[in-house]
């Protein structure tokens, strides 16, 4: 006797159990769509998503530590405009000799970069200038030759 | 006179276009509205079916265009309603055949003697949906609670939405099916209306007299027991400006009827 209620109560637990688990197919179908219908719309693809995500955290851990793992950024429709949402886990907000020390390393590793990028920056500039001075160079010759054959015409 | 022209459109096919075109076409010419329906989809024609006009056919679109013939000339007016009219497709043409800019001087021309010009828009998004907008001051969008006919239907409006001429554009939702909305294996209206964030100017339940309405070339709006009739006559109405509410479609009439929901209704709970 005992045996069947023991049995017929999982039977119903296990049927409430797998009917709060289980997503309906129609909402699998609205989730799937809004995804899809948000990078269609932005022309955001996945990669820029993560990309925008790993320099979200690495932003954000200057002030809190968090569940990296756990971050999610979504798009989420509300009426007519679009949002980005940023769900953070913070674990602890840093405190302020944490956050000074992170700065202080920030900017000696932005003075470094600066430099270099100065450097890189100039010589980028310096090529293009070059490649301009060419084409200009090129351009003048084409329309001397131009003029050359309008004259022997 | 001047007509209002609007282009009936969907993305994606199948999704019941050319069905909606005929159905309100005929339901604003039975409410005494002078109505021409232009297909649009060249070298795929199907209206001319729905309508059960595909024998009465002489000169179509191209045959104005190429000037074999007057605009008047190319209208078939239909067997039972003679405020109604097609410009028909030429079948053996492809999309070519006619520019955005003679499409948009046939409506102009058109406006002068009908109220409404209804145009049969081909799927996709090339230049059989350009050539089919050009004309056109508003739009129908018909869709599905499918996931890619609501994906095609976003495009569409975001398409329609970058359009000048287009003034206003309203959401048809088709083929709806109520009884798998409540068992949640379909999307809602709701659900759609909120992912698209469009007006709603129709709700079309699912219904196999479409098949016989069709295969008969015979619009179900001129059966009058239909539910689906029912619903395109209410978009008709609400076209012309009146204030429809709309069809509750899980409206359950007899003893039988219910007997039966309440038995799938334990056979649902007991999976």
């Amino acid at each position: 006797m005992k045996d069947i209620f023991q049995d017929l109560f999982n039977k119903v637990f296990g049927f409430f159990r797998q009917a709060e688990k289980e997503e309906n197919a129609k909402d699998t179908a609205v989730n799937r769509l809004r995804v899809v219908l948000m990078q269609d719309r932005t022309n955001l693809t996945p990669e820029l998503l993560e990309k925008m995500r790993g320099e979200l955290i690495e932003l954000l851990s200057k002030y809190v530590e968090m569940d990296k793992d756990a971050l999610e950024l979504n798009f989420e429709q509300e009426g007519n405009q679009m949002a980005l949402m940023l769900s953070i886990p913070v674990l602890r907000a840093k405190d302020e000799d944490e956050i000074e020390d992170a700065e202080a390393e920030d900017e000696a590793s932005e003075n470094n970069e600066d430099e270099a990028g100065e450097n890189q920056d100039e010589e980028q500039v310096s090529q293009e200038e070059e490649i301009q001075e060419e084409e200009s160079e090129s351009e003048k010759q084409e329309s001397n030759t131009n003029s050359k054959q309008n004259k022997s015409k | 006179m001047s007509g209002r022209v609007i282009v009936i459109t969907s993305g994606k096919g199948g999704v019941g276009k050319t069905t909606t075109n005929a159905n309100i076409g005929t339901a604003l010419a039975r409410a005494g509205k002078k109505v021409v329906m232009i297909d649009t989809d060249l070298g795929l024609r199907n209206l001319d079916l729905l309508l059960g006009l595909e024998n009465r056919i002489v000169y179509t679109i191209v045959d104005v265009v190429e000037e074999r013939c007057k605009l008047r000339q190319a209208l078939v007016k239909d067997k039972k309603n003679p405020n109604l009219c097609l410009l028909a497709a030429a079948q053996t043409r492809d999309k070519t055949a006619v520019t955005e800019e003679q499409l948009k001087k046939i409506c102009e021309e058109l406006q002068k003697d009908f109220d409404f010009i209804l145009v049969d828009c081909p799927a996709g998004i090339e230049q059989g949906f350009q050539n089919a907008v050009a004309g056109a001051s508003e739009a129908i969008v018909v869709t599905t609670p499918e996931m890619s006919a609501v994906r095609d239907a976003d495009r569409i409006i975001g398409l329609l939405e970058a359009k000048e001429e287009i003034k206003s554009y309203k959401l048809l939702l088709n083929r709806v099916r109520p009884n798998l909305i409540k068992s949640n294996d379909m999307m809602s209206v709701e659900d759609v209306v909120e992912i698209l964030s469009a007006d709603l100017i129709g709700i079309i339940p699912e219904d196999t007299g479409i098949i016989t309405s069709t295969n008969k070339g015979d619009p179900i709006v001129n059966d009058d027991n239909s539910l689906a009739g029912k619903a395109y006559n209410n978009v008709a109405r609400r076209i012309m400006g009146e204030d429809v509410p709309f069809l509750n479609l899980e409206e359950d009439t007899g003893v039988f009827a219910k007997v039966k929901k309440f038995f799938s209704g334990l056979m649902g709970k007991e999976k």
